[in-house]
């Protein structure tokens, strides 16, 4: 009981790890093998963390900023949070998921909860939520401790610099650290130069911890992020900033000895500034001055409490969020012309959540969880609202909605198996975009679209399952997952003729509507063998169905993909090989304006040899992507952009 | 002592009493430069303050301000204080020179705008509102009246206005009076005409710097040319229907949905409701229908597909 407390992140994590909806990539290296991890290491993107995480699926507009897709489902119906904190992107374009707003060296970890099974900040996670652990030293741990990793990829001529500092002691803690990324643009599958793929990003965090007493901790944290002259190969401009000031300070209590364990409370606000740029393209029609800003403030309190046999739960949290947006084109010689495309919705959302873990013995768990939310919307924007009341005239300039989410997750564990069983019921308010985004124009498709204020919420229920077997004296484990998601009212862009287009080689408008009903289907398979001490092979193919309420593909799920790895380890050797691939799209949304993508296949090679210096660990990985230089594009390339070409990385992360 | 508190008691006492003096009219109503004690053909203090107030809104024209038999001012605004191309709402206030309060009965008429066309040293007159009245019950000594000016000034021809005025039996009015209209701004086309036969009909569009992104009102008159053509021309009095097709050439000749024709009211002007999508040059293409729905004008499909007929307007 002691020991759990001490360490309060590591008890929740290892609790929550133990479903099979839960996944884990670790960013910072910390004690506990097995845990998924990069190749790359701490050097390693967001993007490339990410990209680790079972579920997850990456949309990919240029070589920065990939939008996470959990479940095949994207941004509007994935939560993501920081340390808890909500925090909303400020592109009406997408260019900018709030995971692009952290660096590798801000991060403990990433923990994607699957499906309806949130974390208790999430709201409006149907497809699953994806929270950003902060990294904090922790008192008692080295009173010093310094890390440095360089990094440089031939494609690209990526450049990566971090250094870190920590200091910890019994009643303080406090770190922080600078990260530079650089890259030019890179070269796909065959040596060609993809135009605008160019970024630059700088972040900088610190925190902070104080034990005011042996059960009261107050902690601060602060990130500044900011990335400059971006480039999106995929849409028809650049981004010229992206800036993010993350902050929070909370307050925890611990208890020692009592059915509650801890109660935090912690108050945030983040503001996100995104400012794109089309001068540096050329052939541009009009040129567009498009700004977005976001601000949030916020507060959650958690109370954890545990008698042995129930872990729970309780949060409550609130929260504001102003998101504005427009547009300004200059015709050449003409007046120009102004439009709000976010205008200016303010949302104050509330909600409280509860989830109960239960040990019901002899090997039985069983997980429950549940949140109900309130917000209201207000259009602060007068000009915004009237222009989209000339498309919808009755409308309001206040929306209210409530949502919630309820789910459970049975699990039974045995010596040689274990089967989980889950089902959920869930619901979303619609997106900012959604409700009342003006003539967005989605490059993917090539359509404006419209808000729609009168859509309804979005909701879904969620079956899953989860069977692992083991082998040969636990030597091979074969596991099998799978989810359906069975919506009702989904929302997704619909055609209007009747409307003409703003963007000038738009090939219509849509508008936002509800689907009477859709189907998502997720399944996979991994068969991971330990063929000896110093042999691993694992093996993971999946495979997705999406199908709107006409029975029609959905646009952007992924065809069958396959990964398969050899790990060997040797003493301080690591080494992997992999290859991984996709089918043909067979499925493609054709009526939404998806393209059938193309079977592709790449291999991949890695390896990592830690030195000890005077008990100074110096880890050098390098690896080779891309092996054959294979020109292919995958299912979520925006607009079929070419992944990179080869590209050979060298990494060297220093711990002092 | 006791003397200096009799008279600080004196002085407190008179200041009560100015102060009383002002509060005779019983609205408690100051306006500077205005006495306003009764007077059957002035404004009561409320209806001078609407006025006044009103008055701040727009501003004065000196070329068309005169003096009636040296007893009344006359003072004619406009928006901005001077005229440009296209639909100008005009306003007229009279006051008593010896008061300064405004005077409630007057009648403006024969308002005639005049354009010398200097090549061929010719004259013509331009679409005028019928009569000057009174525009808002609350303001009745504000007269209200408007001219579509077809031409701005330039090397090609010049104005002239004219009208008369009659002030409680005492007549005056302005003649000849030489002014200079302005041209409007690029992007910024608010008058057109069309001809049906032999007969040439004019599209003033009014006001339409007012319009913000949303849904408008778009108000218009149609006048017809009148022979000779040196007396004003006057509202059509034939019936017809507008079409509006509002499309911006600049942004692939986007569209807006849901906008109405405009058809004829009360006043004889001619009403609709436009939907602007965003700000910008926005080239509203017409067609005019007659009372029938044949088309009369506009309509025709140019080589960009759009009625050749169009006002253009820049938010």
């Amino acid at each position: 009981m002691i020991s759990i407390l001490l360490v309060p992140f590591f008890y929740v994590d290892s609790l929550t790890t133990s479903s099979h909806t839960i996944d884990e990539v670790v960013v910072v290296s910390v004690a506990g093998e097995g845990r998924k991890r990069s190749v790359k290491g701490q050097v390693a993107s967001i993007d490339e963390h990410l990209s680790e995480l079972s579920h997850v699926n990456l949309v990919r507009r240029g070589s920065y900023a990939w939008e996470p897709v959990v479940n095949n489902m994207a941004t509007e119906r994935v939560a993501t949070t920081i340390d808890g904190m909500k925090i909303f992107y400020a592109c009406t374009d997408k260019m900018d998921p709030v995971t692009s707003y952290v660096e590798s060296s801000n991060l403990q970890s990433i923990l994607l909860n699957s499906g309806l099974n949130g974390n208790p900040q999430s709201t409006g996670n149907i497809g699953g939520s994806l929270d950003l652990k902060l990294r904090r030293t922790g008192f008692n741990a080295d009173p010093f401790h310094a890390n440095v990793d360089v990094g440089y990829e031939t494609n690209g001529h990526l450049q990566v610099y971090g250094a870190d500092v920590a200091v910890s002691s019994q009643h303080f803690y406090t770190n922080g650290g600078v990260f530079y990324r650089h890259a030019d643009n890179y070269k796909e599958g065959g040596g060609r130069k993809v135009q605008f793929s160019q970024f630059q990003k700088v972040n900088a965090f610190a925190n902070a911890g104080v034990k005011l007493s042996d059960s009261n901790i107050l902690e601060g944290t602060f990130i500044f992020d900011r990335a400059t002259d971006v480039g999106y190969p995929a849409l028809n401009m650049d981004v010229a900033k992206a800036e993010a000031f993350i902050t929070s300070l909370s307050y925890k209590h611990q208890w020692a000895e009592s059915f509650l364990n801890s109660w935090e409370t912690k108050a945030y606000y983040n503001h996100i500034t995104h400012v794109m740029d089309d001068t540096k393209r050329p052939d541009v029609e009009i040129h567009m001055d498009m700004p977005g800003k976001s601000w949030t403030s916020g507060l959650y309190s958690l109370v954890s409490a545990s008698n042995g046999r129930h872990d729970i739960q309780a949060n409550y949290d609130l929260y504001y969020n102003r998101l504005f947006a427009d547009m300004t084109m200059y015709p050449g010689g003409a007046a120009p012309m102004y439009m709000v495309t976010w205008p200016d919705v303010g949302t104050l959302n509330t909600g409280v959540a509860l989830n109960d873990h239960i040990d019901l013995g002899g090997g039985h768990q069983l997980h429950l969880s549940t949140k109900v939310a309130w917000q209201t919307q207000r259009l602060n924007n007068e000009e915004g609202y009237h222009a989209l009341r000339v498309f919808f005239p009755g409308m309001k300039q206040n929306y209210q909605q409530v949502t919630g989410r309820i789910a459970a997750n049975y699990a039974v564990r045995r010596k040689n198996y274990e089967v989980n069983v889950g089902a959920g019921w869930g619901s979303r308010a619609p997106t900012v975009t959604e409700a009342y985004g003006y003539y967005l124009n989605n490059t993917f498709n090539q359509y404006d679209y419209i808000g729609n204020p009168r859509l309804k919420n979005e909701s879904a229920i969620e079956l899953n399952g989860a069977t692992k077997w083991q082998m040969l004296n636990g030597k091979c484990q074969i596991g099998l997952d799978a989810n359906a998601f069975f919506f009702s009212n989904y929302i997704i862009g619909q055609f209007e003729t009747r409307l003409s287009p703003m963007t000038v080689d738009a090939e219509g408008v849509k508008v936002y509507g509800n689907l009477d009903h859709a189907t998502i289907v997720n399944t996979s398979l991994n068969v991971k063998w330990k063929m000896a001490t110093w042999l691993t092979w694992d093996t993971r193919l999946g495979y997705a169905i999406g199908r709107d309420d006409k029975g029609d593909p959905l646009p952007l799920i992924s065809p069958f993909s396959y990964t398969s790895s050899l790990t060997f380890a040797h003493r301080r050797f690591q080494g992997k090989a992999e290859l991984r691939g996709n089918s043909r799209q067979t499925h493609y949304g054709k009526k939404y304006g998806e393209t059938v993508t193309s079977a592709w296949v790449i291999g991949n090679i890695s390896g990592q040899y830690t030195l000890s210096i005077q008990r100074h660990d110096l880890t050098l990985r390098a690896g080779v992507e891309n092996l054959a230089d294979t020109r292919y594009t995958t299912y979520s390339d925006w607009c079929d952009i070419p992944q990179k070409g080869r590209n050979v990385y060298v990494n060297l992360s220093w711990q002092l | 002592m006791n003397k200096k508190v009799l008279t600080l008691f004196l002085a407190i006492a008179s200041l009560g009493l100015v102060s009383c003096n002002s509060n005779d009219d019983e609205t408690g109503i100051v306006i500077d430069g205005i006495d306003l004690s009764k007077d059957v053909d002035c404004c009561s203090a409320e209806e001078a303050l609407q006025v006044y107030k009103f008055l701040q809104t727009v501003r004065n024209i000196p070329e068309l301000t005169t003096v009636v038999e040296g007893l009344y001012e006359v003072s004619a605004y406009s928006k901005t204080g001077t005229l440009h191309k296209g639909y100008n709402d005009l306003y007229f206030v009279v006051t008593k020179k010896k008061t300064g309060n405004y005077v409630k009965f007057f009648d403006v008429t024969d308002l005639t705008p005049l354009m010398h066309m200097v090549k061929m040293d010719m004259w013509h007159s331009t679409p005028v509102g019928g009569t000057v009245t009174v525009l808002d019950e609350k303001l009745p000594a504000l007269k209200h009246g408007w001219v579509s000016l077809l031409m701005n000034t330039s090397d090609a021809g010049n104005w002239q206005f004219s009208y008369d005025i009659e002030v409680l039996g005492s007549k005056g009015g302005v003649q000849n009076k030489a002014i200079n209209v302005n041209a409007l701004p690029d992007g910024q086309d608010w008058l057109k005409s069309f001809k049906v036969g032999n007969d040439t009909y004019y599209l003033s569009l009014v006001n339409p710097s007012d319009w913000q992104t949303g849904t408008n009102t778009i108000q218009a008159y149609i006048s017809k040319k009148n022979d000779p053509i040196t007396t004003p021309y006057t509202l059509a009095t034939e019936t017809f229907t507008i079409e509006i097709d509002p499309r911006m050439p600049d942004m692939g000749n986007h569209t807006s949905p849901d906008n109405t024709p405009l058809t004829i009211q009360g006043n004889g002007s001619y009403r609709g409701s436009i939907n602007l999508t965003m700000t910008g040059l926005w080239r509203i293409h017409l067609t005019v229908k007659d009372s029938e729905g044949n088309v009369v004008a506009g309509g025709d499909d140019q080589k960009d597909g759009y009625s050749s007929l169009y006002w253009d307007v820049t938010l």
